[in-house]
């Protein structure tokens, strides 16, 4: 059994925007390496002016690069028919006011090199929640819509490689619910998916793979799991009537308390608001959270709910760019 | 091909095809401005010229009966004029043979009456005295006859009419009546010949051949002031525009109408008075024709009528491929007003020339021939 | 279906919603309707004897109708050859930097096709419009004087097309600088810049005598060299549309040397938008 080729493979990756008649220039991507493996759901954030835009400009052949090479789906992403196998959804897509739904789709269809398929187009609008607008044009559309009608004009020819730019930029929380869902069916289908959201917890919900881009570089890169795995902090939470001298003589701190004892992971708060019951407990290792628990059972306390902490990616994030500056 | 060969190719192109665009549309425009847009001077005024000529033959002051009462001094006129027929129906044409001469169709028409390299012209010089294109000036065609004016002072009448009886006919006046005529040989000897015209001459400026005396002195009567006709002459002093000008009686014209036009000969017998026509030949041959009647709507439909027949000519000779009689009718056209027309036709001289090349290639021959010992 | 088609598809329905390209053939037809219900023409075996314009006796001469129809048809060439491409430079002008605006050439140059197929199918929708426009105003004219006078004649229509060839060269310098600057403004000065420069080409030979001889004088020689001699364009159309006679020289070469001005001022066009970060 082979395995597939990369979806996206970077190396050395450099773009430099010169301005006009040689006056310097700005350098957006500084030798960038990345490799998003094939059928996962890959996830690309960092702060503002970071390069995102640029990278995935280049990625889809947009964006000449400087330097460095890029291979999509096994091949230049300047090939037209490398190309017809992504479906792309930009941040801020301009579509025709005037025009219906169908058509637009039809267009992009036609484009694409597919045959034209009517009941196909209204099953993909369907599919995005559009199935209601199909006659009304698309000046009329709301932000959320007009995403939806982006997303669906991605997904036409069953791409393999998804690049979404804020796909969920202006749509309501069911409206989120349900492209998630779509996103989640399509990387179940095996499709690559390269997302860019400013909405960490989108990212987090649907990727399983994140690469943190800062200054033209990948600061890291890897499984989300990986990355944000916290250390050995675990959150407990105890029947009410549980004493807390006791409990805190065996090593547990309640919720809320200064983090100064903490020796989690750099960058673990111990914070949230104070609630009875509910304490956090370091552990290398499950011989020790076990001793722990052993130790508040013996005190009386009864325990109701045990989980483990990490960090979650806005936590990573912060971790790796060190700035209070986040944004996709 | 990567972008970057793409683009080479692309630019590599664009100057080729620049390249392509600009030898391309040398060639097609040239680098010559276009030749000036033929222009036809119709003659439909008197302008500053005419006015200039008018004014120099305004040279006979009419004797008057001094009746023993003071009268304002005649005022110099036209002896020509004055000599031209009066009233409705008559006709009376007047080539400018002079001006004629030395206009592009003079020089036409010169070719082909020197095609025998000149030889009858100087036998008519020797026989008559008179050098048609030094002395004469107009020829004057009418329903009476002919009259030509110019210098004749070297003209030998004696020679010619010497046989012939004659009388005076007031001052600087003779008339000669039909005759025999002695017409002298290039050898010394001469030839007798029989003319049926009588013939008048006046002031050696003037001659006049009529069918008989009676017509002569007519002529001659209105010259001197003596005519009995009442009514201006055909042509007064502001029509003698164009190289060829007059007056025609609309029965002449339906006359010259071919067989297939006899309705349209009838109509314009009918509705028409009488014809004014103009001819310019200063650069292409150009005519106005004046049509005057007196019922408007009835001129006006005479005038569709004709517009419509020149219309179809000139449909018909596009059609047989007859391209110069096309671009003769181009220039065709009716400008109605009120109770007359105007009938514009020109026909380019490139056309002329092109019919009268013949006349050119038998002068030039002729005078080889001449030429050759 | 090739790619360039279907842009000039987009282009096309694009330009269908423009409101003044609307009013623009609204406008048009009005005009062809008035001309075609005011105006009453009598001939007379083939000759024009009389014209009534809203009900008023024009006094005009009597002459074959197609003789009295040159100054019309000469005038409409003149009219659908500058008018046109006047009205071209303004209504066409946001067509190349709407599409190459953001959020929308991102979307394109994603999808399946080369980048010239973009700017050529601009191009072709463009000009799609151009043809159209231009049938339907000679087309409606030849159509009014045909049935009113039984003369027929493609002449108004061939002259159309060459005023479409004229506007073709300009649009080609219009949309190359829209790859330049995404501004329609520019763009409109672009095309006016060259219908001038075009307007002098075709009388560079007159214009070049006025200038005193030197640099100047072989510059303008050079520069006019190269550009589409629009004006002289214009005078074949009015010569054809009126059918006579032809000014020396070719006009098919003429007519090809400006369509190829075009096509090349496309490749510029191609070459730096093939190198553009967009």
């Amino acid at each position: 059994m082979t395995t597939p080729p990369p979806a996206l493979e970077v190396q050395g990756l450099r773009k430099t925007y010169h301005r006009a008649f040689g006056r310097g220039g700005h350098e957006a991507l500084r030798g960038m390496d990345l490799v998003v493996p094939a059928g996962s759901a890959f996830g690309l954030i960092g702060p503002n002016g970071a390069g995102k835009t640029t990278f995935i400009k280049s990625v889809l052949g947009i964006v000449r690069p400087t330097a460095g090479t890029v291979r999509v789906l096994g091949g230049s992403p300047e090939d037209p028919a490398i190309r017809a196998r992504i479906g792309y959804l930009p941040e801020r897509l301009h579509l025709p006011g005037t025009w219906k739904s169908p058509a637009f789709l039809a267009t992009v269809a036609r484009l694409k090199g597919l045959k034209p398929d009517a009941p196909g187009l209204l099953r993909l609008l369907e599919r995005v929640g559009l199935s209601d607008a199909v006659d009304r044009r698309i000046g009329g559309y709301s932000k959320g819509m007009r995403q939806r009608l982006g997303l669906a004009a991605a997904l036409l020819g069953d791409p393999a490689l998804l690049v979404l730019d804020e796909p969920t930029d202006g749509i309501d929380p069911m409206g989120r619910l349900e492209v998630r869902r779509i996103l989640q069916e399509e990387v179940r289908r095996g499709v690559t998916l390269f997302l860019n959201s400013h909405l960490l917890a989108e990212t987090e919900r649907v990727c399983d793979r994140v690469a943190i881009l800062a200054d033209g570089r990948v600061l890291r890169e890897g499984r989300l799991e990986d990355l944000a795995r916290g250390g050995a902090r675990w959150r407990v939470r105890f029947a009410p009537g549980a004493q807390a001298s006791a409990l805190e003589a065996a090593g547990f701190v309640p919720v809320g308390a200064p983090a100064s004892e903490s020796k989690g992971a750099p960058g673990l708060l111990v914070e949230g608001a104070p609630a009875e019951g509910v304490y956090v407990v370091d552990a290398a290792d499950v011989t020790v959270l076990n001793a722990a628990l052993d130790r508040a059972r013996a005190s009386g306390a009864l325990l109701v709910d045990l989980r483990r902490e990490g960090a979650d990616l806005e936590a990573v994030l912060l971790g790796a760019v060190g700035s209070p500056g986040v944004a996709a | 091909m990567d972008s970057r060969r793409r683009r080479k190719v692309w630019l590599g192109g664009a100057l080729l095809l620049f390249a392509v665009a600009a030898v391309m549309m040398f060639w097609g425009q040239g680098d010559s401005g276009p030749p000036p847009a033929p222009e036809v001077n119709f003659p439909s005024r008197m302008r500053g010229p005419d006015f200039e000529r008018a004014e120099k033959r305004r040279t006979w002051v009419m004797p008057t009966l001094d009746a023993g009462v003071a009268q304002a001094p005649a005022k110099p006129r036209d002896p020509l004029l004055a000599a031209l027929p009066r009233g409705p129906g008559r006709t009376a044409v007047v080539i400018e043979a002079n001006a004629l001469r030395h206009s592009p169709l003079g020089e036409l028409l010169m070719a082909c009456l020197m095609r025998d390299g000149g030889k009858n012209l100087e036998q008519f010089k020797a026989l008559s005295g008179v050098d048609p294109f030094q002395d004469l000036d107009r020829m004057v065609i009418t329903d009476e006859g002919l009259i030509l004016s110019g210098d004749f002072s070297k003209a030998r009448y004696q020679e010619l009419l010497g046989e012939r009886v004659s009388s005076d006919h007031g001052p600087g006046a003779r008339v000669y009546e039909a005759g025999d005529t002695a017409l002298p040989l290039s050898d010394g000897g001469t030839r007798r010949g029989r003319m049926d015209n009588a013939v008048g001459t006046w002031n050696n400026q003037m001659l006049v051949v009529g069918r008989n005396p009676d017509e002569v002195k007519t002529v001659l009567d209105r010259m001197d002031g003596r005519g009995t006709e009442q009514g201006p002459p055909l042509l007064d002093e502001n029509s003698t525009y164009g190289e060829m000008y007059g007056v025609l009686a609309v029965s002449q014209i339906a006359k010259l109408l071919g067989p297939g036009q006899q309705e349209l000969a009838q109509r314009l017998v009918d509705v028409a008075q009488n014809v004014e026509l103009h001819l310019d030949t200063s650069g292409d041959v150009a005519m106005v024709a004046n049509v005057s009647g007196m019922d408007a709507d009835k001129m006006t439909d005479l005038g569709k009528s004709l517009g419509g027949m020149l219309s179809m000519a000139r449909m018909k000779a596009q059609s047989e491929g007859n391209t110069d009689l096309a671009q003769l009718l181009d220039f065709a056209k009716v400008r109605p007003d009120g109770t007359s027309f105007k009938l514009e036709l020109a026909v380019p001289l490139e056309a002329i020339q092109q019919q009268l090349a013949w006349c050119r290639e038998e002068r030039k021959t002729a005078e080889s021939q001449q030429a050759a010992p | 279906m090739n790619p360039v088609f279907v842009i000039a598809g987009y282009v096309l329905r694009e330009a269908a919603s423009r409101k003044f390209i609307l009013a623009f053939m609204v406008g048009l037809t009005l005009v062809l309707a008035t001309v075609a219900l005011s105006l009453k023409l009598e001939v007379v075996d083939g000759a024009l004897a009389a014209t009534r314009l809203f009900g008023n006796v024009v006094r005009a001469n009597i002459v074959s109708v197609d003789v009295a129809l040159r100054p019309i048809f000469r005038a409409a060439a003149y009219l659908v050859f500058y008018g046109g491409i006047l009205f071209g430079i303004v209504a066409c002008s946001d067509f190349a930097p709407g599409l190459l605006s953001p959020g929308r050439i991102e979307h394109l140059l994603a999808l399946p096709l080369q980048r010239w197929h973009l700017l050529a199918g601009t191009f072709l929708g463009v000009m799609t419009l151009a043809v159209g426009g231009t049938v339907y105003a000679a087309g409606g004219l030849t159509l009014i004087f045909g049935v009113k006078t039984g003369y027929w004649t493609v002449g108004p229509l061939i002259a159309g097309g060459l005023a479409c060839v004229g506007f073709a060269a300009v649009y080609a310098v219009m949309l190359t600088t829209a790859t330049l600057v995404r501004s329609a403004a520019l763009c409109s000065a672009a095309g006016f810049v060259l219908l001038v420069g075009g307007i002098l080409a075709g009388f560079r030979t007159d214009v070049s005598r006025y200038l005193e001889a030197g640099v100047g004088r072989a510059s303008f020689d050079a520069v006019t060299l190269v550009l589409p001699r629009l004006s002289a364009l214009a005078v074949g159309a009015a010569d054809l549309a009126s059918n006579t006679p032809l000014l020396p020289g070719s006009l098919g070469m003429l007519l090809g040397g400006v369509l190829v001005f075009g096509l090349g001022a496309l490749a510029v066009g191609f070459w730096h938008f093939e190198g553009k970060d967009c």
